[in-house]
């Protein structure tokens, strides 16, 4: 916090990327501030403060779930529309986030911007492709989360702000299993997230917090979807997995597959 | 962009923030390095308690617009324009608060350090869910880390809390309804006295 000089709390998205463009004020974007507030890096000289900005709602758009980044976890935890949602799934994996206090504080868009591998919703937002809004320089930009997972040139907080998450029509009515496993319950940080889709078409198996962005095990979700037996998957997803980690966290991520495939 | 959507630190790196805490409006002068809860701790709302500093333990929890936050995890800055109660906000030693009362006859405070950050997030369970489940209990304190006890008394009070504060609202409700009741005889009196004069 050494060097912040402004406090700047826009009303609009507009301004908000005025400010965080313009060189003069050297902005970081803070949310909740549960992963800024303690991590601002030296060069920062502006707090650009985007809790007042239109991006709280929750709402059906277009047969779509649309959340705003603004949204609090407990907002998420605590939400009709969230829990007939997948089965409730969104408001299940927000309850399992850290405290209720930080779970007061962070929002879904903090967690998908500032890149830290135990943040759990990047798992969730992959396994459902979920779509994020975003507002750039050059305007607005709809893009899946996958994609921004790998783009480069776009950085959220730096560059541009998310400002909405969409989740397809479909996944309203699908069945997912979410398995955060961690010292405690609400421990902030997890040793490996897991997000698994069984849709026959399209399975997702996202494996998060063993490296510092969330991977698909993509040959695994082939296996599944061409009905191979149980072991072949389980040989793919392993070799996923041990690509990105090796140890007892790996180990526990592979364990975990096989008991929800029945494997175990 | 309007110039009063943002402020600026003065030289020796100070800002000027406007709030209000536990009622009263004022300004503060907090440093770009402090967090709430050292300003807070600063202008004296010491019940404000700091612990881990790294937001595990909820010693500094305070309430910002009615939501129970960490206060070690805001920048103080970030405070501008907002409502914030402290533990001070709620009752005093001559008059307590029924949830601070509902404490004390459980048991539930041995070194009294979560003590304050408890009762916060307590009050902020009871706002919104005045009957809460064990489970709702559990969830809402998760984050007020207890190094004394085993959490088995906390439940209990917030539990005669949610009682208490029944009580006490319904008695606030009575007298309301009494004060409305005696100002409608009272206005009924007068414009019947009106209505008298205007006979004669």
């Amino acid at each position: 916090m050494k060097n912040i000089k402004h406090y700047a709390f826009p009303s609009s998205v507009a301004d908000a990327m005025s400010i965080l463009m313009n060189r003069k004020y050297k902005a970081i974007i803070m949310a909740g501030g549960t992963l800024v507030g303690k991590t601002i890096p030296a060069s920062a000289e502006t707090y650009l403060d985007i809790r007042s900005l239109p991006i709280r709602d929750i709402k059906v758009k277009g047969g779509k779930l649309v959340i705003g980044a603004g949204v609090t976890f407990d907002e998420i935890d605590n939400s009709e529309v969230c829990k007939e949602w997948a089965e409730g799934m969104l408001s299940q994996v927000a309850a399992q986030c850290s405290s209720q206090l930080i779970r007061n504080m962070a929002t879904l868009g903090g967690n998908i911007a500032r890149p830290h591998s135990f943040n759990m919703f990047p798992v969730v937002l992959l396994g459902m492709n979920a779509e994020v809004m975003i507002e750039t320089k050059d305007g607005k930009l709809l893009m899946p989360y996958a994609d921004l997972l790998k783009e480069s040139n776009l950085k959220p907080g730096e560059n541009c702000i998310i400002t909405e998450i969409l989740f397809p029509k479909k996944t309203k009515d699908m069945h997912f299993e979410f398995i955060k496993l961690a010292k405690t319950k609400s421990s902030w940080e997890s040793y490996v997230t897991l997000f698994f889709s069984n849709d026959k078409k399209n399975p997702k198996f996202v494996i998060g917090a063993l490296s510092p962005r969330p991977f698909c095990a993509e040959e695994a979700e082939k296996a599944y979807a061409k009905n191979k037996p149980a072991e072949e998957i389980i040989n793919k997803f392993q070799e996923a997995v041990s690509a990105k980690a090796k140890g007892y966290r790996a180990e526990a991520a592979v364990n975990l597959f096989k008991r929800y495939l029945g494997a175990e | 962009m309007k110039n009063e959507e943002i402020i600026h630190a003065d030289e020796d790196g100070f800002f000027t923030i406007a709030l209000n805490v536990n009622g009263e409006l004022g300004h503060m002068i907090v440093s770009r390095n402090e967090t709430l809860v050292e300003a807070l701790r600063h202008y004296g709302w010491k019940g404000t308690k700091k612990g881990c500093d790294t937001g595990d333990c909820g010693s500094c929890t305070v309430l910002f617009n009615n939501k129970p936050v960490l206060g070690c995890m805001m920048p103080a800055v970030a405070a501008h324009g907002g409502n914030i109660t402290t533990i001070e906000g709620l009752g005093t030693v001559r008059n307590p608060h029924p949830i601070q009362q509902a404490f004390v006859e459980a048991g539930a405070v041995q070194c009294g350090f979560c003590i304050p950050g408890m009762i916060l997030s307590t009050k902020a369970l009871l706002d919104k869910n005045p009957e809460p489940s064990e489970a709702d209990i559990r969830k809402a304190l998760d984050g007020n880390l207890c190094r004394c006890t085993g959490y088995v008394t906390q439940v209990q009070a917030v539990r005669i809390a949610a009682k208490k504060v029944k009580a006490m609202k319904k008695q606030q409700e009575k007298l309301a309804a009494k004060e409305l009741a005696a100002e409608k005889r009272k206005a009924a009196r007068k414009t019947a006295k009106k209505a008298a004069k205007k006979n004669k």
